[in-house]
């Protein structure tokens, strides 16, 4: 028997789309968010809330990923910016190699903030480096405050924590206190936005966030 | 279930591995996987089986070896096992922690029959 050190990392292939992916983001002045949660969190919620208030600051474009439905697509596209669908055949997140063909097919000069809404997934896009700048996660409250110890990787790769439809606290139990303060062991970076999708409560919030991010993230 | 896609990436490290590695078969894939790194062991076990017939793997045993999640400070430099994943330092308190194991996906080593399999002769 003949032993051969390997050492090679399964992801490997993946970063190297990702490094590619990050210079023609860059070479276009695109700066790019990557937002992810578990199903029905409301990521594409958030989106058609936030993206009336940030299109009149940035030239906005995005990117849905979806197991299989074009819906999402759909409801952001009636908001009158690009959007390109990735269905992903059954794959639970997205990978660098499918975002890269979707920048091939979006007006790179069009759009100078791409926003990525990941496939609802609690685990593997953790793992997936797509070319972001950032990465955003949302926890919505009817999902229970155990959620960043269960997945903590997710909200550890995060920049930024949205816990989302605050507009249930009086009906679920949930404790913001405890869910920031166990985020934060995760991740002490991490900044932190409560806000409700439905009754649009923080969306300033949010948006205020991104114009930051971006402002900082342009200055590098 | 990301883990057929995964495969698909170990088996094209296992055939380069393997071929430069002189071509001999290979009977064993030792695979280092971080208990945090999403991947389900399972499920990948059967991605192998499923995937690895008529490749530079077939016929070869998958090992996955399990990581636990260890952290460093890079403030007082301590290291060790954590059995939360809490990055602040038992040993100073610091909160700038560095997860050093714990997230592996990685083909650690394959073992290999030292020589090639003769050509035209069956197997
Ligand atoms: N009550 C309440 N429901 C919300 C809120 N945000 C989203 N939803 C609902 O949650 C469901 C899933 O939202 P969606 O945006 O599709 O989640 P996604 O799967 O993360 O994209 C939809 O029925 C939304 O109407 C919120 O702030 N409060
Ligand atoms: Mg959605
Ligand atoms: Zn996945
Ligand atoms: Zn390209
Ligand atoms: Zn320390």
């Amino acid at each position: 028997m003949h032993e051969i050190r390997v050492g090679e990392d399964l992801r490997d292939r993946n970063r190297e789309i990702a490094a590619e992916n990050r210079e023609h983001l860059r070479a276009h002045g695109i700066v790019a968010l990557n937002v992810m949660s578990a199903p029905g969190a409301g990521k594409t919620s958030l989106l058609v809330r936030s993206i009336p208030l940030l299109a009149a600051r940035h030239a906005v474009g995005v990117i849905e990923g979806d197991i299989q439905t074009t819906t999402d697509a759909e409801r952001v596209a009636a908001l009158g910016v690009p959007v390109y669908q990735i269905q992903t055949g059954g794959v639970c997140h997205l990978d660098a190699a499918m975002v890269h063909s979707a920048l091939h097919r979006l007006d790179l000069d069009a759009i100078d903030l791409l926003i990525v809404e990941n496939v609802g997934n609690l685990v593997c896009p953790a793992e997936f480096d797509l070319g972001e700048d950032a990465r955003i996660m949302l926890l919505s409250v009817s999902e229970g405050d155990d959620k960043p110890k269960k997945y903590p990787l997710m909200f550890h790769e995060a920049q930024l924590l949205v816990l989302n439809k605050i507009d249930l606290l009086p009906h679920v139990v949930f404790d913001l206190e405890k869910a920031r303060r166990e985020s934060r062991e995760i991740q002490p970076a991490l900044d932190i936005i409560e806000l409700s999708c439905a009754t649009g409560e923080g969306i300033d919030r949010f948006t205020d966030w991104i114009d930051r991010f971006v402002e900082k993230a342009r200055g590098r | 279930m990301h883990e057929t896609a995964l495969m698909t990436n170990l088996l094209a490290i296992v055939e380069r591995a393997a071929r430069d590695g002189g071509g001999g078969a290979v009977r064993v894939v030792h695979a280092r996987i971080g208990e945090f790194a999403g991947v389900n062991v399972d499920a990948l076990r059967f991605a192998f089986e499923a995937l690895s017939p008529g490749t530079a793997a077939a016929g070869g045993r998958l090992e996955c070896e399990i990581v636990p999640l260890r952290l460093r400070c890079r403030s007082c430099g301590a290291d060790g096992p954590s059995s939360e994943f809490v990055l602040a330092c038992g040993a100073c308190g610091s909160t700038d922690m560095e997860i050093v194991g714990g997230r592996e996906m990685e083909v650690d080593y394959i073992l290999t029959d030292d020589e090639p399999p003769e050509s035209g002769a069956g197997r």
